[in-house]
């Protein structure tokens, strides 16, 4: 009977989505039991037979289901997944998400504010929650989406979104977290669109004087009581009461090592994006609890000499030299393969869950979030979906349902839709 | 008889006078002059094999008279005795713009900043092309520069050739004297040699934009010139006569490195010509292939500095290639020697001519032989200019440049005294020729019991005031024949400052002088030894030992010809073999290969076990066997340049004459399970160029990883990149801006294909008949389009958006061909029914969306619905880093559109292969087809599965073991050279920054060289 409630549930989606965007789920006010599922926690567990409890937006309870008998009284909807992999929503971090709908065209483009200095620069409000890129992202999971700015020196602030959402506003689970930084280079590049070494240097050495001053004024600004005020200074002084973190993007060995001891100086609180050469660095990494957002697995080695694999083993490095380590995807419509970049991850070296972990819990836990977000425990937001196999794996990943927040959200998304059109038009499932 | 020889010569001497006259008229008096010189007790150096001690040249004019052991002085010589120094014959520098017009190189800037030039801003009438100037002459500029032939005479160059260093097509080089004086003078041989290259240089037009759009247009230009040569009809083209004029010149051809130098060898036997390459100093790296060329170099000796990798992580920023080759590099004459491949000297590229000789130093330690080192600077270049019977030897009858070295030019710190460029003398150091390094019993005041002592160099000796085992420094210089003295015997008592001279037998020192209290005396010093000669205690280098060269050489090179993988026979047992065949996928099966192919797929059966021997036993049990993975689209492997986007039309580009074989994305592809790359042309343009495909041979040199035998393919594109979308505001003219302008320039194209391939048509028919028929222009754009038309040549295409994917269909139909192949093709699902009924086969992205706006309805079950639709599907990466994971792109179609796991596999296997029709040699594991395997640790659709080896005819060029070793091999290396650039570094050489090379990774809409 129960099983029936899944069939009705999902049909009636596909039916009803003749849309180009799905409708925002209605409110959560149910008690719903997710049983049977592999529940894949997020901090590492497994519960291979759990009974998962939605209490309104949060999750009651996750358990071992062997010898739980439910009582259907006590639940509005008891679902049935046997056979089926639970998971907390996946974190993207560090995207654009929401912020572009089409590279190329650059009135859809919302990302990257002109000048260079731009601590006050908010993504929060300038997320279109009515992109049509994002259906497509939760559809593997993905349903939540720390979206940043690019560009220039300070670029912004980044906000923490839950996908489903009618307005920014809905969406925002965390506002305005962290600020961004693009490292100055300290590599000097020889290639054909280079500008000149010596040039190359100059204009590296100006931006990092540059970022002296606008941190010393800004440390200056929090620690007194300026009569007038400044966007930008305003703007920097959750660095310095410790209520922001600090995203410094960079690569390079020496960058990393010369961002951790500007960190150290302004005692500020720092995570690493990007993070290439960041296993190069790993002891002052961990002695310094800095984590690391790596930027890809799916990329190629930072170096002509280096291991062909050094990008896929990258987490493993850091994760075992003790460094915390979240894995992220470039771009927007590329988030739906975060999974992927995790499961590549997992096969060179980390666990699966491990691999999880890095695209959920610690994401959470960089963001401050960790109480409400990030794995399937007692008390937590109810964001998470089941998937028909290994969601970290192409040929598992089929997201059959998701809740963001308590609320079940409807999965359809306007590439289905085409889809579903074509195959009419070709007659392709009488065949 | 020798006297009679003499006489002749002297007489010989005495016309070459004659006919070095000129117009001008005696102004004043006339100032005619016949001395003749004699250079006696030298040791001279005749020829490079050829060193005569105690020797004598003599010269008259600007001929020598004699040179030998057994020359006779005639009386009224002028005799210099030049006991104990070298006579060289005057260098030549084989490449220089010595006396050139500056090149004034207008910014070209971003083309997108700019807006496009199609047409030439050349006044006149000249070659269409701006970079095709053949007419340039360089004699007829050419202007001496007293000051910069100064510099090259003081290091021993007597000669230059002289080119305009701008364009492809450069114009006549002049072979000139670096002497001072008249221009006429300098004039050695105009119209010495023709120059080329690949640079369009200062050139702003926008063809060609690309390193194959330069081989292009030269090919280009060659048919033209000839067919110039011979239409009846034509209008007056003076690029084109200058073409044809300088062609039996010594045509010298510069280029970057080895790769173009074979490059341009392609197209010297193309149409027959014999270039002097002018190299890039890194042909070591392929030395067999640069031999079997037959050409003559110009080797520079501009070897890179030693890398300053103080810092452990700037270390990290030069690549093992880098530091391979700054080891390697100063070898490069001495390996080229080695391999009997004739070259002469230069200094171009060199930052400071002054380092010249140090790097020929180093050439020489490094392996060179000091005989083929001269001949590079003298008989080498002399013959490949047409001046070997004037200069580059010392013989009666040459005319007369050489030099005076103070010691054999092959030792450290030589000092040239003297250059005499064809009969005119310049001083470089004044010295008297007496040797005068001695001891000097001194008589001056009261400081009787001193000497005074020069010793050391002889042209530069050093002074010192000497009494038993004291030495006071002597401060000491000379003046014409008067030499000054200071010295202080007693410290803090004062100096001694002495003025005098020598006598005539250089015995005797004597002059005035001035006491420290200021008396005048007078003083003189007697000859009373030899100075004591201190030995030069400078550290000889340790001797040079050679390294392998690796294939390539870089980090994960073979080590040597003898480190290549080799085909073997190996047998797959147990293994779950993905067939791509109507078997399927075969559980606990077997697979053998042998010597490059599939042999037997299937449980091997006793009798295949009894020939066992010699077989490599791989126990599959629990891993995947499945065809090599086949990229339709790629832009791997590839030197300056993926896109000629100037012009709507390209055709006549290809990609098969700039493949890079060093290219670390090969090894990289192979490490995910890729055996094939299918490379293509960018997209920027409507007809784009002839893509080349490769298989993954690692390690060999271009030519040897085109796939053998397979049909030629030509890249087309639609859409955004086409028209110019995202080029800004100021690319708005180029047609076509819009899609109906596209299916205009097809029609048009293809139609003046059509004429064309009629008129061919017709000659051919004609010319068999024995009817005498003057051939068609050769056109190599419309020959492409023609080959076409005759099925001969196939298309892939870059399209998205369904109404341009019909249009070009509807064109190909009109003109009765097939589009072979849609690549991308992410509107294809939309028109699946019309590709079906066309013939169309569809490679495409996996989930590719959004990055642009004729994407926006692209899909992920696009490849499902084309293959269920019954279309050939190919999943592709047109990304060097995507192309490592095609296995995992192609699970994607299970996952969107539950295409079976069996049929997903084929997307990047078997379909692939079948688009680019090589099916029948490889793309499944079927006996007979080429041995293009993978061997996986799991599924391999999985996310978790990796390869654990790749063959590529039959061959593992990837062994996940094997490299674990190489990475280790790498580093070890790199160690190994990173202390000996720091050893350079203590020994006080100049050192340079470790920044960092970045490599050009290029995608379909990659315009020049600016990746995006």
């Amino acid at each position: 009977m129960k099983m029936k409630w899944i069939c009705i549930l999902l049909c009636g989606l596909s039916l009803s989505a003749v849309a180009q965007r799905p409708v925002p789920a209605g409110g959560a006010g149910k008690k719903i039991l997710l049983m049977g599922a592999t529940a894949h926690i997020g901090n590492g567990q497994v519960i291979e037979m759990s009974a998962i409890g939605i209490d309104h937006d949060k999750l009651s309870f996750v358990m071992d289901a062997k010898g739980y008998k439910p009582d259907p009284r006590a639940f509005d909807t008891i679902i049935y997944v046997n056979g089926r992999q639970a998971y907390p929503g996946f974190i993207a971090m560090n995207t654009n998400l929401g912020l572009s709908d089409l590279e190329l065209v650059r009135a859809t483009n919302d990302f990257r504010e002109s000048g260079s200095i731009n601590p006050s620069a908010r993504a929060l409000i300038a997320y279109n929650a009515d992109s049509r890129v994002i259906p497509t992202v939760r559809d593997n999971g993905i349903l939540l989406a720390q979206v940043a700015p690019q560009g220039g020196l300070l670029s912004g602030t980044s906000s923490l979104m839950q996908l489903d959402a009618w307005n920014w506003e809905d969406a925002a689970v965390k506002a305005d977290e962290g600020l961004w930084l693009n490292w100055p280079s300290m590599r000097i590049v020889k290639a054909s669109w280079a500008d000149p070494e010596e040039e190359q240097k100059e204009r590296n050495d100006k931006a990092m004087q540059n970022l002296i001053r606008q941190f010393d004024e800004a440390r200056a600004y929090a620690r007194g009581n300026p009569a007038i005020k400044n966007r930008h200074l305003e703007a920097m002084k959750g660095l310095f009461d410790g209520s922001q973190i600090l995203y410094i993007r960079c690569n390079y060995a020496r960058e990393i090592v010369e961002a951790v001891n500007f960190a150290g100086r302004y005692n500020i609180r720092i995570a690493i994006a990007g993070g290439s050469d960041s296993w190069r660095v790993s002891s002052l990494l961990k002695e310094k609890n800095i984590p690391v957002i790596i930027t890809r697995t799916h990329a190629l080695p930072y170096r002509e000499d280096e291991d062909v694999d050094l990008p896929y083993k990258l987490p493993f490095l850091l994760r075992k030299a003790g460094v915390q380590c979240a894995i992220a995807d470039d771009g927007f419509w590329q988030q739906r393969n975060l999974g992927f970049q995790a499961g590549t991850a997992a096969a060179y070296g980390l666990s699966k869950e491990e691999a999880l972990e890095s695209i959920t819990l610690i994401p959470a836990r960089i963001m401050g979030v960790e109480k409400t977000c990030g794995s399937l425990e007692d008390g937590k937001d109810a964001t998470l979906f089941i998937s028909s196999g290994d969601a970290l794996d192409m040929t598992g990943c089929s997201v059959e349902m998701a809740f963001v927040q308590g609320r079940m959200i409807d999965l359809d998304n306007y590439q289905k839709e085409l889809y579903r059109r074509y195959v009419d038009k070709y007659q392709l499932e009488k065949k | 008889m020798r006297k009679i020889l003499t006489w002749l010569f002297t007489l010989l001497g005495g016309l070459s006078a004659l006919q070095a006259q000129d117009t001008r008229p005696v102004t004043g008096l006339a100032d005619e002059r016949e001395v003749v010189y004699a250079f006696r007790n030298a040791t001279l150096v005749s020829d490079p094999q050829t060193i005569l001690r105690g020797a004598t040249l003599l010269i008259r004019k600007d001929r020598i008279i004699g040179a030998g052991t057994q020359v006779d002085i005639p009386p009224g010589a002028i005799v210099y005795d030049l006991k104990g120094s070298y006579v060289y014959p005057s260098f030549i520098d084989a490449f220089t713009d010595y006396g050139m017009p500056e090149v004034k190189a207008e910014a070209r800037g971003n083309r997108r900043e700019r807006g496009p030039q199609v047409e030439s801003t050349t006044s006149g009438a000249y070659y269409w092309n701006q970079a095709v100037h053949p007419e340039f002459e360089a004699h007829a500029v050419f202007d001496a520069d007293a000051k910069k032939a100064a510099e090259w005479r003081k290091l021993g160059f007597g000669a230059a050739l002289s080119l305009q260093k701008d364009g492809i097509a450069r114009g006549s080089a002049v072979l000139v004297w670096l002497g001072e004086g008249r221009d006429h003078e300098q004039i050695l041989r105009d119209r010495a040699a023709n120059g080329f290259s690949f640079n369009k240089g200062s050139s702003t037009q926008d063809y060609p934009s690309s390193l194959m759009g330069s081989i292009a247009l030269l090919r280009q230009a060659y048919l033209d010139a000839r067919w110039y040569a011979q239409a009846p009809e034509k209008t007056h083209d003076f690029s084109l006569e200058a073409w044809n004029n300088n062609i039996t010149l010594p045509q010298v051809f510069e280029v970057s490195d080895y790769r173009s130098a074979l490059r341009a060898d392609r197209i010297a036997k193309e149409f027959g010509q014999k270039y002097i390459i002018k190299g890039g100093g890194d042909e070591y790296k392929r030395v067999e292939e640069i031999q079997k060329t037959g050409a003559a170099f110009i080797l520079p000796l501009n070897f890179p500095k030693a890398f300053d990798v103080s810092n452990p992580f700037d270390a990290l920023n030069i690549n093992l290639g880098e530091m391979r080759h700054w080891e390697m590099a100063p070898a490069n004459p001495g390996i080229l020697a080695k391999a009997g491949v004739p070259f002469a000297f230069t200094c171009s590229g060199l930052k400071d001519k002054k380092d010249f000789h140090a790097a020929l130093l180093k050439a020489v330690r490094c392996g060179l032989s000091k005989e083929k080192a001269l001949a590079a600077l003298t008989t080498v270049p002399a013959e490949l200019f047409g001046m070997a019977a004037q200069t580059g030897t010392l013989k009666a009858g040459m005319l007369a440049s050489f030099f005076i070295c103070t010691k054999d030019y092959f030792e450290k710190d030589p000092v040239i005294l003297e250059h005499w460029v064809a009969g005119k003398r310049y001083v470089i150091r004044w010295t008297d020729s007496l040797d005068i390094r001695a001891s000097y019993a001194l008589k001056l005041d009261t400081l009787s019991r001193w000497n005074l002592v020069a010793s050391g160099e002889q042209h530069a000796p050093e002074w010192s005031l000497r009494r038993d085992s004291v030495k006071v420094k002597v401060e000491a210089s000379q003046m014409n024949s008067q030499w000054t003295f200071r010295f202080e015997p007693n410290k803090g008592k004062g100096a001694y400052r002495l003025n005098g001279s020598f006598s005539e037998h250089g015995d005797t020192l004597s002059g005035q002088a001035q006491s420290p209290e200021g008396n005048w005396l007078s003083w003189s010093a007697l000859r009373s030894g030899n100075a004591d000669q201190r030995k030069d205690s400078a550290k000889t280098d340790s001797a040079f030992v050679l390294p392998p060269t690796w294939y390539p050489n870089m980090a994960y090179g073979w080590k040597g010809k003898e480190g290549f993988p080799k085909a073997g026979a190996v047998l797959f047992q147990n293994v779950t073999a993905w067939t791509c065949e109507e078997q399927g996928i075969l559980h606990h099966t077997d697979v053998l290969i042998r010597d490059g192919k599939i042999v037997a797929v299937g449980k091997a059966s006793d009798a295949e076990k009894v020939n066992m021997a010699g077989v490599e036993v791989v126990n599959g049990s629990g891993l995947h066997l499945t065809p090599g993975i086949i990229d339709e689209h790629s832009h791997i492997a590839i030197n300056e340049g993926v896109n000629e986007g100037t012009q709507s039309i390209t055709s006549e580009v290809r990609i098969g004459d700039v493949i890079d074989p060093d290219d670390i994305d090969i090894y990289r592809q192979l490490a995910g399970g890729v055996t094939s790359s299918h490379l293509l042309h960018g997209s920027a343009n409507a007809v784009g160029g002839q893509t080349a495909l490769i298989k993954l041979r690692w390690g060999h040199a271009a030519e040897e990883l085109k796939f053998k035998g397979a049909d030629p393919f030509i890249k087309f594109a639609l859409g955004e990149n086409v028209k110019q979308s995202n080029w800004g505001d100021n690319n708005v003219s180029r047609y076509p801006q819009t899609r109906m302008g596209v299916e205009q320039i097809y029609i048009d194209a293809f139609s003046r294909a059509r004429a064309y391939d009629l008129a061919w048509k017709k000659f051919n028919g004609t010319r068999t008949k024995g009817a005498p028929a003057v051939a068609p222009r050769r056109d190599l754009e419309l020959e492409a389009l023609a080959e076409i038309l005759n099925k001969k040549r196939f298309i892939t295409c870059h399209s998205y958006q369904q109404g341009e994917i019909n249009m070009l269909m509807h064109v190909a139909d009109s003109f009765g061909f097939r589009v072979n192949t849609f690549t991308h093709i992410l509107e294809g699902y939309k028109v699946a029914d019309k590709m079906k009924k066309h013939g169309a086969g569809g490679s495409s992205f996996s989930d590719w969306w959004a990055y642009k706006y004729e994407v926006i309805e692209a899909i992920p079950y696009n490849g499902a619905i084309m293959h269920q639709c019954g279309i050939v599907t190919a999943f592709n990466s047109d990304d060097a880093e995507m192309a490592r994971r095609l296995n995992q792109e192609a699970a994607k179609a299970v996952k969107y559109g539950n295409v079976s796991e069996e049929e997903a596999l084929k997307f990047v296997t078997l379909n692939p292969a079948k688009l680019l029709h090589v099916d029948q040699s490889t793309g499944s594991i079927k006996p007979g087809k080429d041995a293009d395997l993978v061997l996986w640790n799991g599924p391999p659709l999985s996310v978790y599965s990796r390869p654990l080896m790749t063959f590529v005819d039959g061959i593992r060029y990837y062994d996940s073991k094997r490299d674990e070793q190489m990475r280790q091999e790498n580093e070890r290396e790199r160690q190994r050279l990173i202390r000996k650039m720091q050893e350079e570094k203590n020994s006080g050489a100049p050192v340079q920054k470790a920044s960092a090379t970045l490599k050009e990774h290029y995608h379909c809409n990659d315009l020049e060289h600016l990746p995006h």
